[in-house]
């Protein structure tokens, strides 16, 4: 799928002892097709393929009881190596989405070939989805390749975020960036195809020093938020950005305007992911507020 | 290389060329007022990561339009540009780049017309026009492929006064802004000009599609310049 085209996978094209790469059981498919039915966004059009899974949007936010909830589950207990998952998720003009995960997304330690994720997210006019899976914990040696497309109309807003964990931080002796790589590609363009930004991320601990002075420097956890929106929106809540690097205490966040006046992109850096979680929280208090009028629902116990 | 190649090389890679590198600090002001640099290894540091980037992003939009300006091919040329601005998520930096690119450009078209070079600076007029125009962003990595194209000098001197350019300005800013002598800071250049052939041959054929790199703190310090009380340089 994506190994064609990606020059950072070419050392890892053997094939693993077990299932062969990206057959039955490792080729996860999913599409999440959302439609307004009166004031309520209804998930119309689910197609899943194992290991991935939905059953059903819920409607748990009490701030936005409108709001259609999709918690995605893996059945087979993280990412594994050999798997492809392909995700489609496309919201009709004025449905409203939360999507997430139901825990963090362990990519487990690999002794052959890699896995890969595809994503296409597709707005159409004044839809409104926030995008915020739970951290991806990626193992030693894990290989992990993902692409992620974003096409959105002018008056939509989508919130996505990316969260890294270095690794299993407190497993063993300490697993912090024993990855053997991490690529991840996101970019963005309106329908028409006019292309509005990208960003692509190449993370090979072991080629290049993650501690060096503007890289990592002394933090485990990266947090990475894109804000796609119109232009009022994303001005008014980039103003309440208040950047934050502080060394000494281990975090550091700040936002600026992405080009083509796309959005805005907000970085965090933390030590631990309950610290980069609560500013990323933070963040998506001030874009709900803005872009919908409404709060947060609260923090759920086991979150 | 001819000798007069090599003074072409010279002049445009030097770092006193005036495109106005001296109002940027490449977030080095950044970096020093939160202490994340802070001494000449934290400034090494810096300026490695900054190179690394420098060498994954624009080095290859640089190279991809050197190609595209030795097949006469403007639209090819236009496409890395666009490319390379879609990729630079900080504004400043937007600015530093398309600053440069342009002052670049229009210096460039000057001279080369002005005198019989054997210069060929077509490209590089139809180019400024589209800036002008709003059709093409103008950022400094292409501007200089062009006018290296222009004076028939090979990617990798144009890929070489790139990369020596952003560490002189970024080392130049440092001499401002720290406690750092002259002496050590030729040093680091000297140093890091040694990782050059190897981040050249990393990225010599690859497409715009490969631009990547990764330096979340240097991207949060270039974020929250902008928010800066004092400020000596614009980025």
């Amino acid at each position: 799928m994506l190994a064609g085209v990606v020059p950072e996978l070419a050392p890892y094209q053997d094939e693993p002892k077990q299932l062969p790469s990206g057959g039955l059981g490792k080729d996860a498919f999913l599409r999440l097709g959302f439609e307004r039915r009166g004031e309520k966004t209804a998930l119309i059009d689910l197609y899943r393929r194992a290991p991935l899974l939905v059953q059903q949007a819920l409607y748990f936010d009490e701030e936005m009881p409108n709001l259609a909830c999709v918690p995605i589950i893996t059945t087979s207990g993280g990412v594994l190596q050999g798997d492809r998952y392909a995700i489609e998720i496309e919201l009709t003009p004025g449905c409203q989405a939360h999507i997430t995960t139901q825990a963090a997304t362990k990519i487990h330690e690999m002794d052959a070939n890699y896995a890969a994720q595809t994503q296409e997210i597709v707005l159409h006019e004044g839809s409104y989805l926030e995008y915020l899976p739970q951290p991806l914990i990626p193992h030693r040696h894990s290989r992990f390749v993902s692409r992620t497309r974003l096409s959105i109309a002018t008056s939509a807003t989508l919130l996505y975020s990316e969260i890294l964990m270095p690794g299993r931080k407190h497993y063993g002796a300490g697993e912090r960036f024993a990855f053997d790589l991490f690529s991840s590609t996101v970019f963005a363009v309106r329908p028409d195809g006019a292309a509005l930004f990208a960003e692509k991320f190449i993370i090979e601990p072991h080629q290049a020093d993650l501690r060096q002075v503007g890289v990592m420097d002394s933090f485990d956890v990266f947090g990475n938020v894109v804000l796609l929106s119109p232009k009022e929106h994303s001005e008014s809540v980039l103003a309440q950005v208040e950047p934050v690097i502080d060394l000494a205490s281990g975090l550091a966040a700040a936002a600026c305007r992405l080009p083509g006046d796309a959005g805005v992109v907000y970085k965090v850096l933390g030590m631990e992911s309950h610290a980069v979680r609560a500013k990323v929280r933070e963040f998506w208090s001030f874009v709900r507020r803005e872009v919908v009028g409404a709060e947060l629902p609260k923090e759920f116990l086991w979150a | 290389m001819r000798t007069t190649d090599l003074l072409h090389l010279l002049q445009f890679g030097d770092s006193a060329f005036p495109v106005g590198a001296f109002s940027f600090s490449n977030g080095l002001e950044s970096g020093v007022q939160h202490g994340a640099v802070h001494d000449l290894s934290t400034l090494e540091q810096f300026v490695r990561t900054a190179i690394h980037q420098a060498a994954t992003v624009d080095g290859i939009a640089l190279l991809v339009a050197h190609r595209s300006a030795g097949q006469s091919d403007l639209d090819a040329v236009v496409a890395a540009d666009r490319a390379l601005i879609q990729r630079k998520l900080n504004e400043e930096m937007r600015i530093m780049t398309t600053r440069m690119g342009r002052k670049l450009a229009e210096l460039a078209v000057h001279m080369l017309d002005a005198k019989d070079s054997g210069a060929n600076p077509t490209l590089l007029g139809q180019w400024l026009d589209q800036i002008r125009s709003g059709v093409t962003p103008g950022t400094y990595p292409v501007g200089l492929a062009l006018v290296f194209a222009a004076l028939r000098l090979d990617g990798r001197h144009a890929f070489a006064a790139h990369q020596y350019g952003v560490a002189a300005m970024m080392l130049g800013a440092a001499l401002r802004l720290m406690r750092v002598s002259y002496l050590d800071t030729q040093a680091v250049l000297l140093e890091v000009n040694g990782t050059a052939e190897q981040a050249y041959q990393r990225i010599a054929g690859a497409s715009l599609d490969q631009m990547a790199g990764f330096a979340p703190l240097s991207d949060i310090l270039a974020a929250s310049h902008r928010h800066a009380h004092v400020r000596m340089f614009m980025n």
